[in-house]
Protein backbone atom coordinates (compact mmCIF):
# COMPACT_ATOMS: atom_id res chain seq x y z
CA UNK A 1 0.00 0.00 0.00
CA UNK A 2 1.24 3.41 -0.87
CA UNK A 3 1.86 6.25 1.51
CA UNK A 4 -0.20 9.37 2.01
CA UNK A 5 1.52 12.75 1.67
CA UNK A 6 -0.04 16.01 2.81
CA UNK A 7 1.39 19.25 1.44
CA UNK A 8 0.70 22.56 3.22
CA UNK A 9 0.49 25.60 0.96
CA UNK A 10 -0.21 29.28 1.36
CA UNK A 11 -0.95 32.22 -0.92
CA UNK A 12 1.36 35.17 -0.23
CA UNK A 13 1.97 38.57 -1.87
CA UNK A 14 4.20 38.34 -4.93
CA UNK A 15 7.74 39.41 -3.99
CA UNK A 16 7.37 42.47 -6.20
CA UNK A 17 3.98 43.50 -4.78
CA UNK A 18 4.05 46.98 -3.31
CA UNK A 19 3.47 47.03 0.43
CA UNK A 20 2.93 50.33 2.19
CA UNK A 21 1.82 51.58 5.54
CA UNK A 22 -1.77 52.77 5.40
CA UNK A 23 -1.57 53.79 9.05
CA UNK A 24 0.49 52.82 12.07
CA UNK A 25 -1.71 49.76 12.46
CA UNK A 26 -2.60 48.83 8.90
CA UNK A 27 -0.72 47.77 5.78
CA UNK A 28 -1.82 48.26 2.23
CA UNK A 29 -0.85 45.26 0.12
CA UNK A 30 -0.95 45.41 -3.65
CA UNK A 31 -3.33 42.76 -4.98
CA UNK A 32 -0.73 40.43 -6.52
CA UNK A 33 -0.72 37.07 -4.83
CA UNK A 34 1.03 33.83 -5.61
CA UNK A 35 1.52 30.43 -4.06
CA UNK A 36 4.56 30.75 -1.80
CA UNK A 37 7.90 30.02 -3.52
CA UNK A 38 8.93 27.32 -1.03
CA UNK A 39 5.45 25.76 -0.96
CA UNK A 40 5.66 25.20 -4.72
CA UNK A 41 8.96 23.41 -4.13
CA UNK A 42 7.16 21.21 -1.57
CA UNK A 43 4.40 20.47 -4.11
CA UNK A 44 6.95 19.48 -6.75
CA UNK A 45 8.85 17.33 -4.25
CA UNK A 46 5.61 15.47 -3.49
CA UNK A 47 4.97 14.97 -7.22
CA UNK A 48 8.51 13.60 -7.59
CA UNK A 49 7.89 11.04 -4.85
CA UNK A 50 4.69 9.98 -6.60
CA UNK A 51 6.64 9.51 -9.84
CA UNK A 52 8.86 6.98 -8.06
CA UNK A 53 6.00 5.45 -6.07
CA UNK A 54 2.82 5.75 -8.20
CA UNK A 55 0.49 4.47 -5.48
CA UNK A 56 1.28 7.53 -3.33
CA UNK A 57 -1.73 9.65 -2.39
CA UNK A 58 -1.24 13.41 -2.45
CA UNK A 59 -3.43 15.89 -0.59
CA UNK A 60 -2.73 19.61 -0.49
CA UNK A 61 -4.13 21.70 2.37
CA UNK A 62 -4.36 25.42 2.83
CA UNK A 63 -5.88 27.32 5.74
CA UNK A 64 -8.01 30.42 5.23
CA UNK A 65 -10.52 31.96 2.87
CA UNK A 66 -10.52 32.85 -0.83
CA UNK A 67 -6.73 33.08 -1.05
CA UNK A 68 -6.34 29.60 0.33
CA UNK A 69 -8.55 28.49 -2.57
CA UNK A 70 -6.20 30.21 -5.01
CA UNK A 71 -3.16 28.46 -3.55
CA UNK A 72 -4.98 25.13 -3.82
CA UNK A 73 -5.89 25.78 -7.47
CA UNK A 74 -2.19 26.16 -8.14
CA UNK A 75 -1.64 22.78 -6.45
CA UNK A 76 -4.32 21.20 -8.66
CA UNK A 77 -2.81 22.77 -11.78
CA UNK A 78 0.57 21.31 -10.82
CA UNK A 79 -1.01 17.86 -10.56
CA UNK A 80 -2.05 17.25 -6.96
CA UNK A 81 -4.85 14.65 -6.68
CA UNK A 82 -6.89 16.17 -3.95
CA UNK A 83 -7.05 19.51 -2.17
CA UNK A 84 -8.73 20.72 1.00
CA UNK A 85 -9.29 24.17 2.39
CA UNK A 86 -9.28 24.32 6.17
CA UNK A 87 -11.22 26.94 8.12
CA UNK A 88 -12.25 30.32 6.75
CA UNK A 89 -10.97 33.86 6.25
CA UNK A 90 -10.61 34.32 10.00
CA UNK A 91 -7.45 32.27 9.63
CA UNK A 92 -6.04 34.70 7.05
CA UNK A 93 -5.16 37.11 9.83
CA UNK A 94 -4.59 34.53 12.57
CA UNK A 95 -1.18 33.97 14.09
CA UNK A 96 1.04 31.02 13.13
CA UNK A 97 0.07 28.99 16.22
CA UNK A 98 -3.64 29.17 15.38
CA UNK A 99 -3.09 28.36 11.71
CA UNK A 100 -0.90 25.41 12.70
CA UNK A 101 -3.54 24.16 15.16
CA UNK A 102 -6.26 24.31 12.48
CA UNK A 103 -4.13 22.44 9.94
CA UNK A 104 -3.04 19.90 12.54
CA UNK A 105 -6.65 19.16 13.50
CA UNK A 106 -7.50 18.19 9.92
CA UNK A 107 -4.20 16.34 9.44
CA UNK A 108 -4.99 14.20 12.48
CA UNK A 109 -8.08 12.97 10.65
CA UNK A 110 -6.17 12.36 7.44
CA UNK A 111 -3.25 10.54 9.08
CA UNK A 112 -0.55 11.33 6.51
CA UNK A 113 2.74 9.40 6.49
CA UNK A 114 4.64 12.46 5.34
CA UNK A 115 3.80 16.16 5.63
CA UNK A 116 5.59 18.59 3.33
CA UNK A 117 5.59 22.38 3.48
CA UNK A 118 7.77 25.30 2.44
CA UNK A 119 10.52 26.29 4.87
CA UNK A 120 8.83 29.68 5.22
CA UNK A 121 5.87 31.43 3.64
CA UNK A 122 7.61 34.58 2.56
CA UNK A 123 5.09 37.02 4.00
CA UNK A 124 6.31 37.14 7.55
CA UNK A 125 9.46 35.01 7.40
CA UNK A 126 8.45 33.27 10.61
CA UNK A 127 9.08 29.73 9.38
CA UNK A 128 6.82 28.69 12.24
CA UNK A 129 3.81 26.78 10.92
CA UNK A 130 5.70 23.65 9.84
CA UNK A 131 7.44 22.91 13.16
CA UNK A 132 4.27 23.89 15.06
CA UNK A 133 2.13 21.48 13.03
CA UNK A 134 4.68 18.74 13.69
CA UNK A 135 4.52 19.46 17.42
CA UNK A 136 0.71 19.38 17.47
CA UNK A 137 0.82 16.04 15.64
CA UNK A 138 3.55 14.67 17.89
CA UNK A 139 5.56 14.04 14.73
CA UNK A 140 9.29 14.65 14.27
CA UNK A 141 10.30 17.19 11.67
CA UNK A 142 13.26 18.19 9.53
CA UNK A 143 13.48 21.80 8.37
CA UNK A 144 15.01 23.20 5.21
CA UNK A 145 15.47 19.97 3.26
CA UNK A 146 17.37 20.01 -0.02
CA UNK A 147 17.18 16.25 -0.49
CA UNK A 148 14.43 13.77 0.32
CA UNK A 149 13.90 10.11 -0.37
CA UNK A 150 11.14 7.92 0.94
CA UNK A 151 11.02 4.16 1.40
CA UNK A 152 7.29 3.41 1.63
CA UNK A 153 7.75 -0.33 2.29
CA UNK A 154 10.28 0.23 5.07
CA UNK A 155 8.29 3.25 6.29
CA UNK A 156 11.42 5.34 6.40
CA UNK A 157 12.52 8.70 5.02
CA UNK A 158 15.91 10.22 4.50
CA UNK A 159 16.26 14.00 4.29
CA UNK A 160 19.25 16.22 3.57
CA UNK A 161 18.89 19.31 5.75
CA UNK A 162 20.55 22.51 4.67
CA UNK A 163 22.34 23.78 7.76
CA UNK A 164 24.83 26.62 8.18
CA UNK A 165 27.87 25.45 6.27
CA UNK A 166 26.65 22.17 4.90
CA UNK A 167 24.05 19.50 4.43
CA UNK A 168 23.20 17.02 7.17
CA UNK A 169 21.55 13.75 6.30
CA UNK A 170 18.77 12.71 8.65
CA UNK A 171 17.12 9.31 8.79
CA UNK A 172 13.69 8.97 10.28
CA UNK A 173 10.80 6.58 10.54
CA UNK A 174 7.53 7.78 9.07
CA UNK A 175 5.51 9.78 9.85
CA UNK A 176 7.68 12.85 9.42
CA UNK A 177 7.19 16.51 8.56
CA UNK A 178 9.72 18.00 6.15
CA UNK A 179 10.01 21.64 5.13
CA UNK A 180 11.39 22.44 1.71
CA UNK A 181 14.46 24.57 1.02
CA UNK A 182 15.45 25.89 -2.40
CA UNK A 183 17.02 23.00 -4.31
CA UNK A 184 14.73 20.19 -3.08
CA UNK A 185 12.82 20.27 -6.37
CA UNK A 186 12.36 22.55 -9.36
CA UNK A 187 8.68 23.54 -9.52
CA UNK A 188 7.33 23.22 -13.07
CA UNK A 189 5.02 25.81 -14.54
CA UNK A 190 1.71 24.09 -15.27
CA UNK A 191 0.39 24.24 -18.83
CA UNK A 192 -2.52 26.58 -19.53
CA UNK A 193 -5.06 23.80 -20.02
CA UNK A 194 -4.32 22.46 -16.56
CA UNK A 195 -4.55 25.93 -15.07
CA UNK A 196 -7.97 26.37 -16.75
CA UNK A 197 -9.11 23.01 -15.48
CA UNK A 198 -7.92 23.82 -11.99
CA UNK A 199 -10.09 26.94 -12.00
CA UNK A 200 -13.13 24.66 -12.08
CA UNK A 201 -11.89 22.08 -9.59
CA UNK A 202 -14.13 21.47 -6.61
CA UNK A 203 -12.38 22.48 -3.43
CA UNK A 204 -13.70 20.93 -0.26
CA UNK A 205 -13.81 22.99 2.90
CA UNK A 206 -13.33 21.60 6.39
CA UNK A 207 -14.22 23.86 9.31
CA UNK A 208 -11.48 24.45 11.84
CA UNK A 209 -12.18 23.67 15.49
CA UNK A 210 -11.71 26.41 18.08
CA UNK A 211 -7.98 26.92 18.30
CA UNK A 212 -5.55 28.01 21.01
CA UNK A 213 -5.79 31.46 22.55
CA UNK A 214 -3.87 34.29 20.91
CA UNK A 215 -0.29 34.41 22.19
CA UNK A 216 0.75 37.65 20.50
CA UNK A 217 -0.65 41.13 20.27
CA UNK A 218 0.31 43.44 17.42
CA UNK A 219 1.42 46.89 18.49
CA UNK A 220 1.70 48.30 14.99
CA UNK A 221 3.64 48.62 11.77
CA UNK A 222 6.66 50.68 10.88
CA UNK A 223 8.23 51.55 7.55
CA UNK A 224 11.51 49.78 6.77
CA UNK A 225 14.56 51.70 7.98
CA UNK A 226 15.56 54.13 5.26
CA UNK A 227 19.07 54.89 4.15
CA UNK A 228 20.19 58.48 3.55
CA UNK A 229 20.83 59.46 -0.06
CA UNK A 230 23.82 57.67 -1.56
CA UNK A 231 27.12 59.54 -1.67
CA UNK A 232 28.71 58.98 -5.07
CA UNK A 233 32.49 58.88 -5.50
CA UNK A 234 34.14 60.85 -8.29
CA UNK A 235 34.57 59.20 -11.69
CA UNK A 236 38.37 59.42 -11.57
CA UNK A 237 40.10 56.11 -11.06
CA UNK A 238 42.10 55.47 -8.90
CA UNK A 239 41.34 58.62 -6.88
CA UNK A 240 37.80 57.40 -6.29
CA UNK A 241 39.15 54.29 -4.53
CA UNK A 242 41.06 56.50 -2.09
CA UNK A 243 37.97 58.64 -1.67
CA UNK A 244 35.92 55.54 -0.87
CA UNK A 245 38.38 54.35 1.76
CA UNK A 246 38.27 57.82 3.31
CA UNK A 247 34.47 57.69 3.48
CA UNK A 248 34.53 54.22 5.04
CA UNK A 249 37.05 55.31 7.64
CA UNK A 250 34.92 58.30 8.50
CA UNK A 251 31.83 56.09 8.83
CA UNK A 252 33.77 53.84 11.21
CA UNK A 253 33.32 50.87 8.92
CA UNK A 254 37.00 49.93 8.76
CA UNK A 255 37.89 50.16 12.44
CA UNK B 1 7.46 31.14 36.15
CA UNK B 2 10.96 32.19 37.13
CA UNK B 3 12.54 35.58 36.53
CA UNK B 4 15.05 34.45 33.93
CA UNK B 5 15.87 35.13 30.31
CA UNK B 6 17.76 32.35 28.57
CA UNK B 7 20.04 32.75 25.60
CA UNK B 8 20.75 29.60 23.60
CA UNK B 9 24.39 30.21 22.91
CA UNK B 10 26.15 28.76 19.90
CA UNK B 11 29.90 28.59 19.64
CA UNK B 12 32.17 28.65 16.68
CA UNK B 13 35.85 27.80 17.17
CA UNK B 14 35.29 27.87 20.92
CA UNK B 15 33.89 31.40 20.96
CA UNK B 16 30.24 32.50 21.04
CA UNK B 17 29.08 33.55 17.56
CA UNK B 18 28.49 37.22 16.80
CA UNK B 19 24.72 36.69 17.08
CA UNK B 20 25.11 34.86 20.40
CA UNK B 21 27.14 37.76 21.80
CA UNK B 22 24.49 40.21 20.59
CA UNK B 23 21.72 38.15 22.18
CA UNK B 24 23.62 37.92 25.45
CA UNK B 25 24.09 41.66 25.52
CA UNK B 26 20.40 42.29 24.71
CA UNK B 27 19.25 39.74 27.30
CA UNK B 28 21.52 41.33 29.90
CA UNK B 29 19.96 44.77 29.29
CA UNK B 30 16.39 43.42 29.21
CA UNK B 31 16.96 41.50 32.44
CA UNK B 32 18.56 44.47 34.20
CA UNK B 33 15.51 46.64 33.48
CA UNK B 34 13.20 44.23 35.29
CA UNK B 35 15.54 42.78 37.89
CA UNK B 36 15.46 39.47 36.06
CA UNK B 37 18.46 37.30 35.49
CA UNK B 38 19.93 36.56 32.07
CA UNK B 39 21.61 33.20 31.56
CA UNK B 40 23.58 31.74 28.69
CA UNK B 41 22.34 28.22 28.03
CA UNK B 42 24.61 25.78 26.29
CA UNK B 43 23.00 22.58 25.04
CA UNK B 44 25.68 19.91 25.05
CA UNK B 45 25.08 17.16 22.56
CA UNK B 46 26.64 16.79 19.15
CA UNK B 47 25.43 16.65 16.51
CA UNK B 48 22.45 18.93 16.90
CA UNK B 49 19.19 17.01 16.56
CA UNK B 50 15.85 18.70 17.16
CA UNK B 51 14.56 15.83 19.31
CA UNK B 52 17.41 15.70 21.80
CA UNK B 53 17.79 19.45 22.09
CA UNK B 54 14.04 19.88 22.65
CA UNK B 55 14.14 17.18 25.33
CA UNK B 56 17.06 18.94 27.03
CA UNK B 57 15.23 22.27 26.97
CA UNK B 58 12.15 20.55 28.35
CA UNK B 59 14.20 19.23 31.25
CA UNK B 60 15.74 22.59 31.92
CA UNK B 61 12.24 24.10 32.10
CA UNK B 62 11.22 21.28 34.42
CA UNK B 63 14.10 21.91 36.81
CA UNK B 64 14.31 25.72 36.77
CA UNK B 65 10.72 26.66 35.96
CA UNK B 66 9.52 28.49 32.89
CA UNK B 67 11.69 31.48 32.00
CA UNK B 68 10.25 34.80 30.81
CA UNK B 69 11.88 34.35 27.44
CA UNK B 70 14.23 32.13 25.48
CA UNK B 71 16.36 33.70 22.75
CA UNK B 72 17.97 31.71 19.95
CA UNK B 73 19.60 32.68 16.67
CA UNK B 74 17.28 32.39 13.65
CA UNK B 75 19.56 29.73 12.17
CA UNK B 76 19.17 26.09 11.31
CA UNK B 77 18.60 24.97 14.91
CA UNK B 78 16.76 27.96 16.43
CA UNK B 79 14.18 27.96 13.65
CA UNK B 80 13.40 24.32 14.44
CA UNK B 81 13.38 24.56 18.22
CA UNK B 82 11.62 27.81 19.08
CA UNK B 83 8.38 27.45 17.05
CA UNK B 84 8.08 23.86 18.18
CA UNK B 85 8.53 24.83 21.82
CA UNK B 86 5.95 27.61 21.37
CA UNK B 87 3.41 25.04 20.18
CA UNK B 88 4.29 22.74 23.07
CA UNK B 89 3.90 25.49 25.70
CA UNK B 90 1.08 27.31 23.85
CA UNK B 91 3.12 30.47 24.22
CA UNK B 92 4.20 33.26 21.93
CA UNK B 93 6.71 32.86 19.13
CA UNK B 94 8.56 35.96 17.97
CA UNK B 95 10.44 34.96 14.83
CA UNK B 96 13.44 36.55 13.11
CA UNK B 97 13.33 39.66 15.24
CA UNK B 98 15.71 42.61 14.87
CA UNK B 99 14.97 44.42 18.13
CA UNK B 100 13.59 43.58 21.58
CA UNK B 101 12.16 45.78 24.32
CA UNK B 102 9.68 45.71 27.16
CA UNK B 103 6.17 46.96 26.48
CA UNK B 104 4.96 47.16 30.09
CA UNK B 105 5.53 43.68 31.42
CA UNK B 106 5.39 42.07 28.00
CA UNK B 107 8.34 41.34 25.81
CA UNK B 108 7.89 43.12 22.49
CA UNK B 109 9.81 42.60 19.29
CA UNK B 110 10.30 44.38 16.03
CA UNK B 111 10.48 42.10 13.03
CA UNK B 112 10.51 42.50 9.28
CA UNK B 113 7.41 41.30 7.44
CA UNK B 114 6.81 40.78 3.72
CA UNK B 115 10.50 40.26 3.15
CA UNK B 116 11.44 43.51 4.86
CA UNK B 117 9.03 45.73 2.95
CA UNK B 118 7.50 46.68 6.31
CA UNK B 119 8.27 46.10 9.97
CA UNK B 120 5.87 44.87 12.59
CA UNK B 121 5.94 45.38 16.34
CA UNK B 122 4.40 42.58 18.35
CA UNK B 123 4.10 41.93 22.06
CA UNK B 124 4.06 38.47 23.51
CA UNK B 125 1.01 37.89 25.73
CA UNK B 126 1.68 34.25 26.67
CA UNK B 127 5.02 33.53 28.29
CA UNK B 128 7.64 32.32 27.92
CA UNK B 129 8.32 34.30 24.78
CA UNK B 130 10.16 32.05 22.35
CA UNK B 131 12.34 34.28 20.23
CA UNK B 132 14.55 33.77 17.21
CA UNK B 133 16.87 36.65 16.43
CA UNK B 134 17.94 37.52 12.93
CA UNK B 135 21.69 36.84 12.70
CA UNK B 136 23.69 39.99 13.26
CA UNK B 137 20.65 42.23 13.68
CA UNK B 138 20.68 43.24 17.34
CA UNK B 139 22.79 46.21 18.18
CA UNK B 140 25.21 45.69 21.03
CA UNK B 141 25.24 48.46 23.59
CA UNK B 142 28.57 48.06 25.32
CA UNK B 143 30.09 44.72 26.10
CA UNK B 144 28.20 44.15 29.36
CA UNK B 145 29.04 41.52 31.94
CA UNK B 146 29.41 38.03 30.53
CA UNK B 147 26.38 35.95 31.44
CA UNK B 148 26.43 33.04 33.81
CA UNK B 149 26.42 29.88 31.72
CA UNK B 150 24.27 26.84 32.35
CA UNK B 151 25.39 23.78 30.43
CA UNK B 152 22.76 21.13 29.82
CA UNK B 153 23.41 17.64 28.55
CA UNK B 154 21.33 16.69 25.55
CA UNK B 155 21.69 12.91 25.29
CA UNK B 156 20.37 11.20 22.14
CA UNK B 157 16.67 10.33 22.12
CA UNK B 158 14.75 7.95 19.86
CA UNK B 159 13.65 9.56 16.60
CA UNK B 160 15.29 11.11 13.55
CA UNK B 161 19.06 10.81 13.68
CA UNK B 162 21.83 12.58 11.85
CA UNK B 163 23.61 9.91 9.80
CA UNK B 164 25.84 12.11 7.70
CA UNK B 165 27.34 15.58 7.77
CA UNK B 166 28.62 16.98 4.55
CA UNK B 167 30.29 20.36 4.67
CA UNK B 168 29.75 22.67 1.75
CA UNK B 169 33.02 23.47 -0.01
CA UNK B 170 34.48 25.63 2.75
CA UNK B 171 34.79 29.12 1.38
CA UNK B 172 35.37 30.84 4.69
CA UNK B 173 33.02 32.28 7.24
CA UNK B 174 29.24 32.08 7.20
CA UNK B 175 27.86 35.06 5.33
CA UNK B 176 24.93 35.55 7.74
CA UNK B 177 27.19 35.66 10.82
CA UNK B 178 29.95 37.80 9.34
CA UNK B 179 30.51 41.38 10.47
CA UNK B 180 31.67 42.27 6.95
CA UNK B 181 30.52 40.91 3.61
CA UNK B 182 31.88 41.39 0.10
CA UNK B 183 29.33 40.20 -2.46
CA UNK B 184 29.61 39.77 -6.20
CA UNK B 185 27.16 39.45 -9.07
CA UNK B 186 26.89 39.03 -12.82
CA UNK B 187 28.78 42.25 -13.38
CA UNK B 188 32.00 40.39 -12.64
CA UNK B 189 31.68 38.82 -16.08
CA UNK B 190 32.86 35.31 -15.33
CA UNK B 191 33.20 32.94 -12.36
CA UNK B 192 37.02 33.20 -12.28
CA UNK B 193 36.76 36.90 -11.47
CA UNK B 194 35.26 36.01 -8.11
CA UNK B 195 38.82 35.61 -6.90
CA UNK B 196 38.91 39.44 -6.83
CA UNK B 197 35.94 39.32 -4.44
CA UNK B 198 37.71 36.68 -2.35
CA UNK B 199 40.89 38.76 -2.18
CA UNK B 200 39.03 41.87 -1.06
CA UNK B 201 37.12 39.75 1.47
CA UNK B 202 40.43 38.41 2.77
CA UNK B 203 41.88 41.89 3.14
CA UNK B 204 38.80 42.94 5.13
CA UNK B 205 38.33 39.74 7.12
CA UNK B 206 34.94 39.54 5.41
CA UNK B 207 32.73 36.70 4.20
CA UNK B 208 31.93 36.23 0.51
CA UNK B 209 28.37 36.77 -0.67
CA UNK B 210 26.75 36.26 -4.05
CA UNK B 211 23.67 37.37 -5.95
CA UNK B 212 20.98 34.92 -7.03
CA UNK B 213 22.04 35.26 -10.67
CA UNK B 214 25.54 33.89 -10.06
CA UNK B 215 24.30 31.16 -7.72
CA UNK B 216 21.70 30.04 -10.26
CA UNK B 217 24.40 30.09 -12.93
CA UNK B 218 26.47 27.74 -10.78
CA UNK B 219 29.34 30.17 -10.20
CA UNK B 220 28.96 30.11 -6.44
CA UNK B 221 27.37 27.82 -3.81
CA UNK B 222 23.85 28.55 -2.53
CA UNK B 223 25.38 29.01 0.94
CA UNK B 224 26.71 32.38 -0.21
CA UNK B 225 23.47 33.65 -1.73
CA UNK B 226 22.20 36.88 -0.23
CA UNK B 227 18.57 37.73 -0.91
CA UNK B 228 15.03 36.53 -0.67
CA UNK B 229 15.67 32.88 -1.48
CA UNK B 230 19.09 32.94 0.12
CA UNK B 231 20.35 34.46 3.34
CA UNK B 232 19.46 37.68 5.05
CA UNK B 233 22.54 39.46 6.29
CA UNK B 234 23.07 42.34 8.74
CA UNK B 235 26.81 43.03 8.68
CA UNK B 236 28.52 46.26 9.75
CA UNK B 237 29.86 46.64 6.22
CA UNK B 238 28.43 45.28 2.96
CA UNK B 239 30.20 45.78 -0.35
CA UNK B 240 28.16 44.89 -3.43
CA UNK B 241 30.19 44.53 -6.63
CA UNK B 242 28.60 44.04 -10.02
CA UNK B 243 25.20 43.48 -8.43
CA UNK B 244 22.34 45.35 -10.09
CA UNK B 245 20.25 45.55 -6.91
CA UNK B 246 17.06 43.74 -7.82
CA UNK B 247 14.51 43.85 -4.98
CA UNK B 248 15.21 40.16 -4.46
CA UNK B 249 18.78 40.96 -3.47
CA UNK B 250 18.06 44.18 -1.61
CA UNK B 251 15.61 42.43 0.75
CA UNK B 252 18.50 40.27 1.91
CA UNK B 253 20.94 43.08 2.71
CA UNK B 254 19.07 46.32 3.36
CA UNK B 255 19.58 46.06 7.10
CA UNK B 256 23.37 46.14 6.69
CA UNK B 257 24.84 49.12 8.52
CA UNK B 258 27.13 50.61 5.88
CA UNK B 259 26.59 49.64 2.23
CA UNK B 260 29.03 50.25 -0.61
CA UNK B 261 27.96 49.69 -4.22
CA UNK B 262 30.44 49.27 -7.03
CA UNK B 263 28.86 49.01 -10.46
CA UNK B 264 29.65 50.17 -13.98
CA UNK B 265 26.02 51.19 -14.58
CA UNK B 266 25.35 54.57 -12.93
CA UNK B 267 21.60 53.82 -13.04
CA UNK B 268 21.87 50.47 -11.25
CA UNK B 269 19.21 50.13 -8.55
CA UNK B 270 21.83 49.09 -6.01
CA UNK B 271 22.93 52.73 -5.70
CA UNK B 272 19.52 53.58 -4.24
CA UNK B 273 20.24 51.16 -1.41
CA UNK B 274 23.81 52.16 -0.69
CA UNK B 275 25.56 54.72 1.46
CA UNK B 276 28.56 55.03 -0.83
CA UNK B 277 28.55 54.47 -4.58
CA UNK B 278 31.37 54.07 -7.02
CA UNK B 279 30.75 53.87 -10.76
CA UNK B 280 33.49 51.84 -12.34
CA UNK B 281 34.69 48.53 -13.65
CA UNK B 282 34.77 46.05 -10.78
CA UNK B 283 37.74 44.26 -12.38
CA UNK B 284 39.76 47.46 -12.08
CA UNK B 285 38.32 48.83 -8.84
CA UNK B 286 38.47 45.65 -6.77
CA UNK B 287 42.25 45.01 -7.03
CA UNK B 288 42.95 48.69 -6.36
CA UNK B 289 40.69 48.63 -3.30
CA UNK B 290 42.27 45.41 -2.01
CA UNK B 291 45.75 46.83 -2.52
CA UNK B 292 44.93 50.11 -0.82
CA UNK B 293 43.36 48.35 2.17
CA UNK B 294 46.35 46.04 2.54
CA UNK B 295 48.71 49.01 2.38
CA UNK B 296 46.71 50.74 5.10
CA UNK B 297 48.00 48.54 7.94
Amino acid sequence: MGIKIAILVKQVPDHEAIIQLKSATELEIEDRWVCSFYDEIALEAALNIKKDHPDTELIALSAGGRRATDALRRAVAMGIDRVERVGDDLLDSAESLQVAAALAARLKELGPDLVLCGKLAGHDDQAAVGPMVAEFLGMPHASAAVELSVDPAGRKACAGRKVDGGVWTIESDLPLLVSAEKGLAEPHIPVVTRVMKAMKAKIENFPAPAGPEATLSRIGYLPPPSRPEVKMMSADFPDNVKELIGCLQEAGALS
Amino acid sequence: MNGEIWVLTENQDGQPTRTSRQMQSAAGSLAAEKNFKALAVKLKGEPYEAGRHLAALGQLIESRGKPRAILAAAGSSGLELMPRLAARLRSGYLGSVVDLRWEGDRLAARRPVYGGRAYEEVACVQTPALVTVRPGALSVTGEGEPLETVAVDAPPVPGPAVVGQQATAATGQDVSEAARVVAGGRGLGEPENFKLIEELADALGAAVGASRAVVDAGWRPHDEQVGKSGKTVCPELYIACGISGAIHHVLGMNTAKVVVAINNDPDALIFQNADFGLVGDALQVLPALTQALKGRD
